[in-house]
């Protein structure tokens, strides 16, 4: 019995070994990889060099502010500078890549700064792929020394688009209630501050209540709606002048603010005899054309990047649902059929996406296909509302109000759902809008 | 006939010797062929179990979720209550009677190659070993990773998958260890391979590369972009992106960590990197 089974024990391995060692790996070995670790790229950027000592400070400066900004993004891992090996001197020569591979830096940025005779700052920077041994963007930049916060955000969209072929959106503004004061005497004051924080800036005093302020997606221009002399309305902003102006004299309510792709028209909301209706404003012509007339709210509207279409809200159905319409008001059709009420979409400046605010228990952000597919709730906080999009149409920001009445913050997440942070605002702050990028 | 079968039974099982009547010389001679036929067997058995090892490769401790071999939690249940009577009692029979559900589903030629082992209690012991992976990858990925995967419908739901035997055909040399090989090397890149999120229409990012390897695991040449994936590459930055982390990707795992007596069947691998499933 035992040698018997031994026997073809043998015989069955002898089969198997004698096939696998015949079988001929003629094919080459296929892998399709579908799973990945998203993690942050680890990138080192040291100080930029400076010639001249006096230039240093300016060179830790932009470094200090690069790494920031790319770190912010969720998508890079700033390398400390203390475990670098080589000390960049000359941005001319190529690095030694094995003295970065070493510490696991998959790409390097050398940069210089340089003060000019006529004054101005000089900044040069270098970025390298640490395996392919290659520069992959090289750029220079002249500029008054004063505008160094700017070059390095300028640096960081170039380091962040040549690496993830998607544009930046450092250098960019956001403008945003900025909230003081008790529950009951709530101070509204609109603001202005970079993407990252830095150089604040309010534009109103607070005497009157500020709400959804939205920026001209080609101009350093604001839209918003202001209680002056107790009536809602909307006005524009200059931010380069400073000039403010009410947009059209209405007998009633007009909220809601949004420019076209443009620049050239506002959407807006129009409160007549109780009735909400969307109509758009010709900014040149100052001419009104109402693009709904249902007896339900119809409010919010948001462009497409092309300008062919428009989102918005309606209660039309019974509850507050998000609805896609020709630029012209033809069209008008449901996309939103998910849980809850949905209300402020947004649409994407990539065109690939609305964002909205969805209230199912909680309010919370969510993105979808303008057909209301793929529906996607990205935050889960308390009471987030009010999102903005990013220019390239990969960062949301919005408002977070924690239970408890702790006061309102700006928090900003991925498209995918990564990546959430809170966005530093002197003091409370609510319904941020994100600039284009700075020409 | 039981007097015909006692005396055979005598002469197979000296514990059963009967009385006087079988010699002592017998019994001696006996015991001796006996002791020598465990001997011969126990050496043997130890020589099969020194072969064992490399034929499957050791490292492949994660399996690909998308391998049919994976097992789930849910068919357990299912199985056991119908079939926990009979099994005790049959032992040495039920292997195919006990497995025939699952067996149907799977590629039935392969089930000749496994008996001996699958003999005792078969199906409750092969469900926990594909599971430590699982758990393995969730510690490793960090946060992202989870709201990624939350985000990626499940594809692989446990009610479809099939508990199978180790061969599978259908990649590279169409055989089992191919087939270990290419998961072992899917479950390593994808520890180094930082996808390109949120990027749009991540469907035609699909960068395809050919790698050479050395045989102690290291890049041989710079791995190669094929055609497509390089024109595709210089007119659209998201797939020059995609392909730059792809190629990252490789360098960043690299030593790879295989059975050296395969070296012809992992000295050139071709990689797709389809970031599709990870991010809408």
């Amino acid at each position: 019995m035992k040698p018997s089974r031994l026997l073809r024990a043998i015989a069955a391995a002898a089969t198997l070994g004698t096939l696998l060692a015949a079988s001929p790996a003629r094919a080459e070995l296929h892998v399709t990889v579908d799973q990945g670790n998203a993690q942050p790229l680890p990138i080192a950027i040291p100080d930029f060099a400076s010639p001249n000592a006096a230039d240093a400070a300016a060179g830790q400066n932009i470094a200090k502010v690069v790494r920031a900004d790319l770190e912010r993004s969720g998508l890079f891992r700033s390398l400390d500078p203390k475990s670098f090996i080589e000390k960049i001197t000359n941005i001319n020569v190529a690095p030694q890549f094995g003295s970065w591979r070493v510490i696991n830096a998959q790409a390097l940025v050398s940069g210089q700064v340089q003060s000019q005779p006529d004054g101005r700052l000089r900044v040069d920077f270098r970025l390298w792929d640490v395996f392919g041994e290659s520069q992959m963007i090289g750029q220079q930049y002249f500029t008054t020394p004063d505008n160094w916060r700017r070059i390095a955000h300028i640096i960081s969209d170039a380091i962040y688009q040549r690496i993830t072929g998607e544009k930046g959106y450092f250098d960019t503004r956001v403008v945003f209630i900025s909230e003081s004061g008790p529950a009951l005497a709530r101070k509204k004051r609109l603001a202005v501050m970079d993407e990252d924080g830095a150089n604040p800036i309010f534009l109103t005093h607070g005497e009157y209540l500020v709400l959804t302020p939205r920026f001209n997606p080609t101009a350093q221009m604001i839209a918003y709606m202001s209680y002056i002399s107790a009536k809602p309305r909307v006005y524009l902003f200059d931010l380069e002048s400073g000039h403010q102006e009410m947009l059209g004299n209405f007998p009633n309510m007009t909220f809601s603010p949004r420019f076209s792709p443009d620049g050239n028209k506002v959407a807006l909301t129009l409160e007549t005899a109780g009735n909400s209706d969307i109509y758009v404003m010709d900014l040149r012509t100052r001419a009104l054309t109402r693009l709904t007339s249902d007896p339900g709210i119809d409010t919010a509207p948001s462009y497409s990047p092309d300008g062919t279409q428009i989102t918005f809200e309606s209660d039309r159905g019974g509850s507050q649902q998000i609805y896609v319409m020709s630029a012209n008001g033809s069209g008008q059709h449901r996309v939103s059929f998910g849980a809850g009420r949905n209300g402020t979409p947004v649409w994407s400046p990539r065109g690939d996406l609305i964002a909205f605010t969805n209230q199912s228990g909680g309010f919370h952000i969510g993105v979808m296909h303008p057909d209301g597919s793929g529906v996607r709730i990205v935050t889960n906080g308390w009471e987030d509302e009010g999102p903005t999009w990013a220019p390239n149409g990969r960062v949301i920001m919005f408002g977070r109000t924690s239970p408890g009445g702790r006061g309102s913050q700006i928090w900003s997440i991925d498209v995918t759902g990564r990546n959430e942070r809170r966005v530093t605002t002197p003091g409370d702050a609510s319904d941020p809008a994100w600039s284009p990028l700075i020409q | 006939m039981s007097q015909s079968l006692n005396p055979r039974r005598s002469s197979v099982t000296p514990t059963t010797a009967r009385g006087p009547r079988v010699g002592v010389f017998g019994a001696v001679l006996l015991h001796g062929a006996i002791a020598a036929a465990a001997l011969f067997t126990w050496q043997h058995r130890l020589d099969f179990t020194d072969e064992s090892p490399p034929v499957v490769p050791v490292d492949l401790v994660t399996l690909a979720d998308k391998t049919n071999i994976m097992a789930t939690v849910q068919l357990k249940p299912k199985i056991e209550p119908k079939e926990t009577p009979p099994p005790q009692l049959v032992a040495p029979t039920p292997v195919p009677a006990a497995t025939p559900p699952p067996a149907a589903e799977v590629a039935p030629e392969q089930a000749p190659s496994q008996p001996v082992i699958a003999k005792p209690a078969p199906i409750p012991k092969p469900m926990p070993k594909p599971q430590p992976p699982a758990d393995q990858k969730k510690p490793k990925t960090d946060d992202f990773s989870a709201l990624l995967n939350k985000l990626t419908a499940p594809t692989a739901s446990p009610r479809n998958a099939r508990v199978a035997e180790r061969t599978v055909k259908g990649v590279g040399a169409m055989n089992a260890m191919t087939m270990d090989l290419s998961d072992a090397l899917k479950n390593m890149i994808a520890q180094c391979w930082n996808p390109p999120v949120g990027a749009p229409h991540p469907e035609r990012l699909i960068p395809v590369f050919r790698l050479f390897l050395n045989p102690d695991g290291s890049v041989a040449q710079p791995p190669q972009l094929a055609a497509d994936s390089a024109a595709a590459a210089a007119g659209d930055p998201f797939m020059r992106a995609a392909a730059e982390a792809a190629r990252r990707a490789i360098y960043t795992c690299a030593p790879y960590k295989l059975p050296a007596d395969k070296y012809n069947v992992w000295r050139v691998i071709n990689f797709d990197f389809d970031p599709s499933k990870m991010v809408q």
